[in-house]
């Protein structure tokens, strides 16, 4: 299982770059993820969003509709994709775990 | 799509074919042609044989030693079973009228996805073991043995079929291809052989309902998130009812149009339309998907998964089902329900409650396509529309292989369009209504690593959207298939960039004028109607 290690955090992800834990989860984590998905900055718009993924999730157990995210986070309907190019690095970003194959479909662009 | 060719040089197309005899051309999986493996957990949910991890990259396919045997066993019941697939087995003249009607074919120029041959890769082995000439005469009789290769070759083509049934359109004998595309998969998923963009849904749909796996709080709040945005629009609150007992109508749709744009505005569209006209119905979160992703793995698995929805309505205690616009949901619903799960006599033929009409033609599955309910209300006069509002589109209209080859709705939608745009152009005639090309992605090949056969197989109807994209200036593409909706807009933004997508009642609710609704000033993308940008701009 791959691990990599940020400010001197480990974090242990899957195979396809997931975070394993859930609760592993912070915004120091979130840089080091980031950094894995070749983000270098974790602006406070991206933050933002990848918060709003995880309480989501807690309370969902679901991705969230793109254009739901932005109208709480307050962003024009594109902003995901605007902010991070692709919303499954959001997701990563936010620790959670990898969508169905059906889900990922529907993201794609 | 990262991985993709740029379209000029996927539109190359090699049309020279191998040197070697068809039976002695082994199959070749090409990178971005197929699926991943089923995963274990998603076969084992609905008790599916053989449930493990698996993949068709790797040589050994992990099978059951006496796969050969079962495969047999299940040909030999399916002929007894099913009289239609004896007949298909048996009546090819292999005249080749089939042969370069199929979207993969066109746009990928591999001989084996020509039907007739795609067809041969499993009539060869019918001849082999239930034929007395193919018995006695062997390979000149076209008869051949199932061997691994050959197991191998109906995995990787009957997953390059989507089921579209284009070519039987052609087949002077009427041959359902698409028939024995489904027997191929019945067979495969005997041994566990699934792709797992079919099966994760088939168990989101067992376990949850949906293929999406939503549950029952989800649905609602993403329900409430469209609401939310047409009080924006219109100013009218919206309150629709969840698993609601006593309801007229049971309301289902395929749970994507729940998930992705542009489903999502087409999900909008129904919210609205049902409540101006104040219709008696409810969602349920129970048989939350109209999709049937069973129908892709066996005929008994569709069965279950169909089952839902008739359970629903029993319980709920409705008189009749209203579906939303989805594309293989109808070909169950119309061709198999009624002998899988029919007669559903605790439900009343359906009668619509705003003008009277009965529905004779949903007589047996006591379910009407919302295609039929809306034409019908714009028959009546009990719509007041405003087609302007659709001025900034330019439409044409794509049939959905399910609909229109499944069961026949060609007028319906083309007829609501016209009643709610102004500006209509109809594709060449070879390639709508009954001879529509195939979005190049359904029977659950829309996955994420199949790209380059997706848009190969999405090239011929892209084709003829370019046309009327450079002879009229069309920038959208309506559909009635949730599916579609999903896939054409990856087909369109690779072939076509300039042309959106989107479900005929997302352009229905931009025109339906709403008893108190402000003036409107965004259309259901909450983008500017025409003429009233710079209003908008002001405010």
């Amino acid at each position: 299982m791959p691990v990599i290690e940020y400010g001197g955090v480990k974090i242990k992800l899957d195979e396809e770059g997931y975070l394993v834990n859930f609760d592993d989860w912070s915004e120091k984590t979130a840089c080091g993820l980031a950094e894995n998905e070749g983000i270098e900055e974790l602006s406070k718009d991206r933050l933002e969003i990848i918060k709003f993924m995880r309480e989501y999730y807690t309370k969902f157990k679901a991705f969230p509709i793109l254009g739901a995210v932005c109208k709480n986070v307050h962003k024009p309907g594109d902003c995901v994709n605007e902010t991070f190019m692709d919303p499954l690095k959001a997701w990563k970003i936010a620790g959670l775990p990898k969508p169905s194959e059906e889900v990922i479909s529907y993201l794609q662009r | 799509m990262a991985k993709l060719p740029k379209p000029e040089e996927l539109s190359k197309i090699d049309l020279k074919p191998p040197k070697t005899d068809w039976m002695d051309t082994p199959v070749e999986f090409k990178e971005d042609m197929y699926c991943w493996g089923a995963k274990g957990k998603n076969l084992k949910v609905v008790e599916f044989p053989n449930a493990r991890d698996w993949s068709p990259k790797e040589e050994d396919w992990k099978l059951p030693e006496n796969w050969k045997e079962i495969v047999m066993e299940a040909f030999g019941d399916r002929l007894s079973k099913y009289r239609s697939f004896k007949l298909f087995m048996d009546i090819c003249v292999r005249c080749g009228a089939c042969a370069d009607k199929c979207h993969f074919f066109i746009g990928g120029g591999d001989p084996k996805n020509m039907p007739v041959l795609r067809a041969e890769l499993m009539r060869s082995v019918y001849r082999k073991h239930f034929t007395t000439g193919g018995k006695i005469f062997g390979k000149t009789a076209g008869a051949r043995e199932l061997t691994l290769n050959v197991l191998k070759e109906w995995w990787y083509y009957y997953y390059q079929c989507t089921e579209c049934r284009r070519c039987s359109v052609f087949c002077p004998y009427g041959i359902d291809t698409a028939e024995i595309t489904m027997m191929g998969r019945e067979f495969l998923n005997l041994l566990g052989l699934n792709i797992d963009w079919i099966a994760g849904p088939v168990a989101n749909c067992y376990m949850k309902g949906n293929h999406l796996g939503l549950e029952p709080h989800t649905i609602k709040n993403s329900i409430e998130f469209f609401l939310d945005d047409i009080e924006n629009i219109t100013g009218i609150k919206i309150e629709p009812t969840f698993n609601r007992k006593g309801a007229e109508i049971l309301f289902v749709t395929p749970s994507g149009d729940l998930f992705a744009d542009p489903g999502t505005y087409t999900a909008m569209g129904y919210l609205m339309l049902f409540h101006e006209l104040g219709l008696d119905y409810t969602w349920s979160t129970y048989a939350s998907e109209g999709g049937n992703f069973g129908f892709f793995t066996s005929n008994e698995m569709g069965k279950r998964l169909n089952s839902k929805i008739y359970a629903e309505a029993k319980r709920l205690g409705v008189k009749w089902i209203l579906g939303g616009e989805c594309g293989h949901m109808w070909r169950v619903l119309h061709q198999y329900m009624d002998t899988w799960n029919g007669p559903a006599d605790f439900l009343e033929v359906p009668k619509s409650p705003i003008t009277g009409t009965v529905f004779e033609n949903a007589k047996a599955t006591k379910m009407v396509h919302i295609a039929e309910f809306t034409a019908d209300l714009i028959k009546h006069g009990k719509l007041k529309l405003d087609p302007r509002r659709n001025d900034h589109l330019k439409v044409t209209f794509h049939d959905s292989c399910n609909t229109s080859r499944g069961m026949g709705i060609l007028e319906e939608p083309r007829y609501i369009i016209k009643n709610v745009c102004k500006n209509f152009y109809e594709m060449p005639e070879n390639t709508i209504r009954e001879y529509t090309f195939c979005c190049g992605s359904g029977t659950g090949l829309n996955a994420s690593e199949n790209m380059a056969l997706r848009m190969r197989g999405g090239l011929p109807r892209a084709n003829a959207v370019k046309y009327v994209h450079d002879n009229h200036g069309v920038n959208m593409l309506a559909n009635i298939c949730a599916i579609d909706r999903a896939t054409l807009k990856s087909a369109m933004e690779y072939w076509v960039p300039d042309v959106q997508v989107c479900g005929i009642h997302e352009l229905v609710a931009n025109a339906l004028v709403m008893k108190g609704e402000k003036e409107r000033t965004l259309d259901l993308r909450l983008e500017p109607l025409p003429g009233k940008a710079e209003k908008e701009g002001n405010e």
